[in-house]
């Protein structure tokens, strides 16, 4: 996959490397040599949309800080072993992905399915965009939150693989091509998953459609 | 296209995945076929509704705080250990290219340090002139084997590597090898091949010498009474008078003091007549008192 899918999903923005004008391939050159001021700058040109990426798929603040550090550990200790033969964009997100992936079958493992509820008086480290609507009221915010849990419920019972698509398609906005590439599978495994995912939400938010 | 090809496109249509031409074929049937219509609109509904659940974007505060983390994790990959062999395979192109070579280099060096920290025996620097520095590095020395027919002797040992030294003792190297052995090495067994090696030749003076050593001083008694065979084999001297009053003095083997007298009875001389008196009167053994009152009696006529 041509890693620019991901920021043409409009989601993932450009990287800041071109439009910085930064050379990202010495970047790589130096970080491979082991210049970690440049292994530095490579984690500030894609570290938002790594953070996002795991935000979005596992929707809680301490997870998904931790999947970024585990992601770029994986980064820093295999980056030799990068050839340039796909972006480093792609591998990059290839990583983060499947250190999703492998995290939410863990959770699976320890039964741990439930939503993420946001304690009081934690750090307000989600930055939900749907409430900054104009038009909101109390109760519309409340019904809101409901609906939100019912459908992180409704996703957390799908099998890794089928919410890891679904995420990455729906809510990420990228290609079924893309989400095979980033899953090491095809464009068609993806859509099977993806038609499994929509299935399985739609029985358990039959209620609420 | 019919119903059951529109149901399976339901999802590619509303993601905007379904090609040109099939998504024309799509919206044809959707305008005649008013059950597939009411399914589109259900699965749309089902988006919108999944559409409700609000976006989320990492604040600025946990970029701050994962970029932090991560600093910290970085800093211990960077210091620790994985950092350190790391940073060594980047200075060394040719195993930075291979993975396997990579692991392979760190299982040699593994062993090649395990093989440098061994333990050593101690060797005294008297006995360095061995193949250059070979004698110090003598770890073990698993056979020592003479061959009384040729009177060569066969030394397996490890210096690093396994060596075997074949030769006579007219090679000084093989001499070397023995007489370090015989003083030096931990192996009682060992020990006593070294001894009987050492005698498959005419003895040198530098060979008695190890051999009325060992006779004295080795921590082992079979191997004091080997040494103490090999040096009768000597025959009378001087030299070989004194070792074994000397060693009568301090021997505690009741075995290997009777062997002692036995010799020194046997070529008793007035030299040694003051040492078998002393004997005679005083050793703890009845043997040996008897046997020394004899030879005194026999020397100079005296009785006890």
């Amino acid at each position: 996959m041509d890693g620019i899918c991901l920021e043409l999903a409009g989601k993932v923005p450009v990287g800041s490397a071109r439009l910085a004008g930064v050379d990202e391939r010495a970047l790589i050159r130096r970080a491979q040599g082991g210049d970690r001021a440049a292994f530095d700058d490579l984690v500030r040109l894609y570290d938002r949309n790594v953070l996002r990426i795991a935000l979005q798929i596992v929707r809680s603040p301490d997870e998904a800080q931790d999947l970024y550090q585990e992601a770029f550990l994986k980064v820093y200790r295999s980056l030799s072993r990068f050839r340039f033969e796909a972006r480093f964009s792609t591998w990059l997100y290839r990583v983060v992905t499947n250190v999703c992936l492998d995290h939410l079958r863990r959770r699976n493992t320890r039964k741990e399915i439930q939503a993420p509820m946001q304690a009081e008086g934690e750090p307000e480290y989600f930055q939900s965009i749907a409430d900054e609507s104009p038009t909101v009221n109390p109760e519309q915010t409340l019904r809101a939150q409901e609906i939100g849990q019912r459908i992180g419920r409704a996703l957390a019972r799908l099998n890794p693989r089928e919410r890891v698509v679904f995420e990455m398609r729906h809510y990420q906005g990228l290609k079924l091509r893309a989400i095979g590439d980033l899953l090491g599978t095809s464009e068609e495994t993806a859509k099977n998953c993806l038609f499994r995912a929509t299935q399985k939400l739609r029985v358990e938010l039959s209620e609420l459609v | 296209m019919k119903c059951k090809n529109f149901q399976d496109n339901l999802l590619l249509y509303l993601y905007d995945e379904l090609p040109g031409e099939e998504r024309a074929a799509f919206e044809a049937h959707r305008a005649e076929c008013a059950h597939c219509r009411q399914a589109l609109e259900e699965t749309r509904s089902l988006h919108q509704l999944l559409g409700q659940r609000p976006a989320v974007e990492p604040s600025p505060e946990l970029l701050v705080e994962a970029r932090q983390q991560l600093e910290e994790a970085l800093d211990r990959e960077e210091f620790g250990w994985r950092g350190l062999l790391r940073g060594w395979f980047q200075g060394v192109p040719a195993l930075h290219a291979s993975r396997a070579a990579s692991v392979l280099t760190i299982l040699v060096l593994g062993f090649g340090l395990g093989w440098t920290l061994r333990p050593r025996v101690n060797l005294p620097a008297s006995n360095g002139g061995f193949m250059g520095a070979d004698l110090g590095n003598i770890t073990s020395i698993s056979q020592v084997t003479p061959d009384p027919q040729t009177g060569e002797v066969r030394i397996t040992l490890d210096t690093g590597r396994r060596v075997t030294l074949e030769g006579s003792l007219d090679d000084p190297r093989i001499r070397q090898v023995l007489q370090f052995a015989v003083r030096n090495y931990d192996n009682p067994g060992i020990r006593r091949d070294t001894l009987d090696a050492l005698l498959v030749r005419g003895a040198t003076p530098e060979v008695r010498r190890t051999l009325v050593y060992a006779m004295l001083n080795d921590p082992n008694d079979g191997v004091r009474y080997r040494a103490l065979d090999a040096v009768r084999e000597l025959g009378w001297s001087p030299e070989v008078r004194d070792a074994f009053l000397e060693l009568l003095k301090k021997e505690t083997n009741l075995g290997v003091r009777i062997g002692a007298v036995d010799f020194l009875v046997a070529n008793a001389d007035q030299a040694v007549l003051p040492a078998l008196r002393e004997l005679a009167t005083q050793d703890a053994s009845f043997y040996v008192r008897m046997q020394c009152i004899k030879a005194v009696r026999d020397l100079s006529g005296e009785e006890f």
